[in-house]
């Protein structure tokens, strides 16, 4: 195994954090695990694809596209999920409509990008450099950087603004929320969309170095999941560690075992997580639906 | 069929034709012709495609592979509809039961037959190890760790290619018929067989105490416990179940279509069996195949543009959860037309005579306490809920437990049935040691019913009833799916008793409504009953009493006398100190989690600790005013 492996899933692993961000984010007010979220990271990469690889324009563009349609993606996904979860009544619904607006989005990349094995733009710097005898590609810096900016970012607008405040109420009880006068309704709106561009732009960032093909995106959801479990789902921090130990094991017992082991490892992990800890590691127990 | 003009045909039954009985009888006898004429079809199918087309090989398959499908589907019903368990596995077992069959086929050259049998075992292995695995979890994580092993599955078909053929996969699978190959013909009436078995055998469980323990699981399953049912059987049982059925039908699609790979086992691939059971309706016998029917009718429809299948069908998904969030059978029973008639309900006097199917307890040694606790401690973090109690019942007596709001009642109870684990003190049953488990002290004849009504809401009140059954029923889980005689005869007996009983508590005439549909004290009074009917020897009752009528209270103040005449220990946790002072032979008061005062409830009643307790310390009242 070579320290590389390390630079690689600590890489992978902040991309699988801020999945597991979005995934935390949507959850808190909804009481949704949004089998969707994945999908973003594959718009995030068609985006970069789309635009730096086929149109050849720069990433200052591509940065610009991703958010205006992730934006437009998570109000979308409001739709499509919250609508059939409040009409239908079942508690199946949600999970149902999630995977549901999963696979409908999976299907437009699909047709969209069928000739297509990976979507993989050039980076947005190329080339690496050197720490401690160890290569780092400019690209796997750059996109730590960028997740821990988001996670300390979205730490501090939860614990400070006025807006946070409203969102951890909403988390706590959403009926409550509404007497309080805090618009519920919006917030949920707001999350989705949060949650869609953070994941489309660690899509973005992550689409010149890890393979992202267009049917990939439930994989992404559940590395995602996995660390949320792992780091308990709802706190940033939490999000990171997680991501960090998911990326890590994945990328460790890949680059040493070799092949797709490294999914097994992920997956076993949280069987065995779920198994010994059935509400997450670090987690408080996350009530039945 | 008639209009709404004309006269109703029933005699005296107010509002439209569609409660009439003869609208009842016409609606039986056409959807009786129309299954009848479905299956005719379907039997016919292949005469009729080679007599109509050129291609009748195509056109059976498209009919054999929805038949598959449903075999799937079926499975899927059973264990989200039926077990409460949202599997994302499920195409992940046809993958695998598809494996064994390939291998068993292809590489082994064994039978086909042989195959299927593998395929079944494989699937039921597989089931019951990722449930085993996620016994623990809660439902939401349950789901994941499915979706996380449909993973697994591809994965290991996509590595281990010995045996699975890797990203190629198997082909070359064929059934034969001693040295000939099964012509596709014959075949598709071997699909259809199994389609029926699997119909049949989802419809015995379903209607057996197999499926009405998976249901009262599915609902509550500290309810179940107190049933006596083990909810960790339950589920594995029927999930493992599930996995054979699943099994099943990927033996089946590889014998079908002669190949499987892993792609088999993608969750794109497994979203028509969701979309099936959804748009069907969940939680219906038939509800499964009409889903698919309809599926299968649409995937042909626009199967020139079979690149958008995935597409159409997730769209087509969110739009029946919105437009028909029950499918198409839970919409229609729900209808005016579709409606089952239910007898009018009639405030029926109660029986005078005591049944024989209420409980009796005789032959109890002298002395023996039915139920005792000592010392019994019980802290949560740093508050200790109970304190060093000790509580003797008796059988043949109405024990009363009685003291302020918080004072440790609940706790004792659930601390007596085990729901809680005692940090030190000894419970005994007859005598013995009460068992660990709280199904298993319901096993022993210790019987609570909670504060709050936990009745199976979406099952009939009968059925309710049945469930409380489960502990006395000994067929097996076979005996059930194949209805054997001794299943037969217990389930008569069963529903005989049950009825029996909801007519001795004045709730006859509602047997067959849904249990949400009565009102608060007849929940209540039901729970009684169904706590009844599985003979327990002790009966706690957590505060049935509240809000209650008079006339309620009364029904259940003479059930707890007839219980104690036939020798059961009632317990009572009461506020109602009337109640509790008419009814009870014995009291015992707690406080802050210690006994203060038991005995008769004249000792009680004239106790200064109880007195304090309840109202404070009068002396000092008085001297204050």
């Amino acid at each position: 195994m070579s320290p590389e492996a390390i630079i690689d899933g600590l890489f992978a692993g902040s991309v699988y954090a801020l999945v597991a961000l979005a995934l935390a984010i949507v959850f808190q007010p909804t009481r949704i695990m949004n089998f969707a979220q994945g999908e973003a990271v594959i718009l995030g990469a068609a985006v970069a694809y789309q635009i730096v690889a086929l149109e050849k324009l720069g990433w200052a563009v591509t940065l610009g596209v991703t958010i205006v349609l992730a934006a437009l993606m998570g109000l979308l996904m409001e739709r499509m999920i919250m609508l059939p979860v409040r009409m239908s009544g079942s508690r199946y619904a949600w999970i149902i409509a999630t995977l549901a607006a999963a696979l409908i989005f999976q299907s437009l990349f699909n047709l969209g990008y069928f000739d297509v094995d990976a979507l993989r733009p050039n980076p947005v710097v190329a080339g690496g450099f050197q720490v401690a005898g160890i290569t780092v590609e400019w690209q796997e810096a750059l996109t730590i950087v960028v997740a821990l900016a988001v996670m300390a970012g979205y730490d501090l607008f939860l614990r400070r603004s006025t807006y946070g405040r409203a969102i951890r109420a909403t988390a706590h009880s959403s009926e409550t929320s509404v007497l309080m006068g805090i618009p519920v309704q919006r917030i949920v709106v707001l999350s989705f969309v949060i949650g869609a561009v953070i994941t489309a732009i660690a899509g973005m960032l992550a689409a010149p170095v890890i393979f992202v093909a267009p049917a990939t995106g439930l994989m992404f959801t559940i590395k995602g999941f996995t660390a949320a479990v792992i780091g308990g789902v709802g706190s940033p921090r939490g999000a990171l560690v997680g991501g960090m130990i998911v990326g890590v094991l994945d990328t460790v017992v890949r680059s040493v075992v070799g092949g797709s082991i490294g999914n097994f490892a992920v997956f076993a992990a949280l069987a065995v997580i779920l198994v010994v800890f059935p509400s997450g590691l670090f987690g408080k127990p996350m009530e039945a639906h | 069929m008639a209009t709404v003009d004309s006269s109703p045909g029933g005699v005296g039954s107010p509002g439209s034709v569609f409660d009439s009985a003869a609208y009842h009888r016409a609606r039986t006898v056409v959807l009786a012709v129309l299954s009848v004429a479905v299956i005719g079809v379907l039997l016919a199918w292949p005469a009729i495609t080679d007599y109509y087309s050129y291609n009748a090989s195509y056109y059976n398959g498209i009919v054999a592979s929805a038949a598959i499908s449903a075999i799937l589907t079926i499975s899927l019903n059973l264990s989200m509809g039926y077990g409460g368990m949202l599997s994302m596995l499920h195409s992940g077992l046809q993958l695998a039961g598809g494996y064994a069959t390939g291998y068993l086929v292809v590489k082994l050259s064994g039978s086909w037959l042989l195959g299927i049998a593998a395929s079944v075992a494989v699937g039921t292995v597989v089931a019951m190890l990722v449930l085993l695995v996620s016994l623990r979890a809660t439902y939401l994580y349950f789901g994941m760790i499915t979706l996380a092993a449909n993973l697994i599955v591809i994965e290991v078909g996509r590595e281990w290619e010995s045996v699975t053929g890797g990203i190629v996969g198997v082909s070359g699978i064929a059934p034969k018929l001693g040295d000939e190959f099964m012509s596709k013909q014959a075949f598709y009436y071997v699909v259809l067989a199994c389609l029926a078995v699997a119909y049949i055998l989802q419809r015995n469980l379903v209607r057996s105490g197999v499926g009405r323990a998976s249901m009262a699981v599915r609902e509550s399953s500290d309810t179940a416990s107190a049933m006596g049912i083990s909810p960790a059987r339950a589920k594995l049982l029927l999930f493992g179940v599930c996995g054979g059925t699943a099994g099943l039908s990927g033996a089946l699609y590889a014998l079908q279509l002669g190949f499987i790979n892993p792609d088999v086992g993608l969750l794109d691939n497994g979203i028509i069996f969701f979309v099936g059971l959804f748009l069907g309706g969940i939680s219906t016998l038939i509800g499964p195949l009409i889903g698919v029917g309809l599926i299968a009718v649409l995937v042909e429809l626009i199967k020139d543009q079979a690149r958008y299948t995935t597409l159409v069908l997730g769209v087509l998904l969110l739009v029946a959860m919105m437009v028909i969030p029950r499918g198409v059978v839970g919409t229609w029973k729900a209808s005016r037309m579709g409606r089952d008639r239910l007898a009018e309900a009639d405030d029926e006097t109660l029986p005078d005579e005591v049944p024989d199917v209420v409980p009796e307890v005789r032959d109890v040694p002298d002395g023996v306490a039915a139920l005792e606790g000592s010392g019994i401690v019980k802290h949560f973090g740093g508050v200790h809920a109970l304190d060093g109690v000790d509580v003797r019942i008796m059988p043949g007596t109405v024990h009363g437990i009685i003291g302020p709001n918080g004072s440790g009642k609940s706790t004792l109870v659930s601390c007596l049935t085990r729901y809680h684990q005692i940090d030190a003190g000894q419970v005994r049953i007859f005598g013995e040691e009460a068992p660990h488990a709280a199904h298993r002290v319901a096993h022993a004849g210790v019987t609570r019913v909670f504060q709050v009504p936990h009745l199976f809401e979406r099952v009939s009140v009968l059925d309710n009833v049945l469930t409380g059954m489960r502990t006395r029923e000994t067929y097996s889980w076979f005996g059930a799916l194949v209805r054997s005689p001794s299943y037969r005869r217990q389930d008569r007996t069963e529903r005989e008793e049950a009825r029996e009983l909801l007519a001795f508590a004045g709730l006859a005439s509602r047997a067959d409504w849904l249990a949400s549909s009565l009102s608060h004290g007849q929940k209540r009074l039901l729970e009684v009953v169904r706590a009844v009917a599985s003979r327990p020897k002790v009966l706690i009752l957590d505060e049935p009493a509240t809000g209650l009528t008079s006339d309620e209270l009364d029904a259940l103040g003479r059930l707890c006398r007839v219980l104690r005449e036939r020798g059961l220990a009632v317990v009572l946790i009461e506020h109602n100190v009337d109640f509790v002072m008419g009814l009870c032979d014995e009291l015992t008061v707690l406080e802050s989690g210690k006994v203060i005062e038991r005995g008769t409830p004249e000792k009680v009643r004239n106790s200064a600790a109880v007195l304090e307790a309840y109202l404070g310390r009068p002396d000092l009242v008085e001297e204050a005013s």
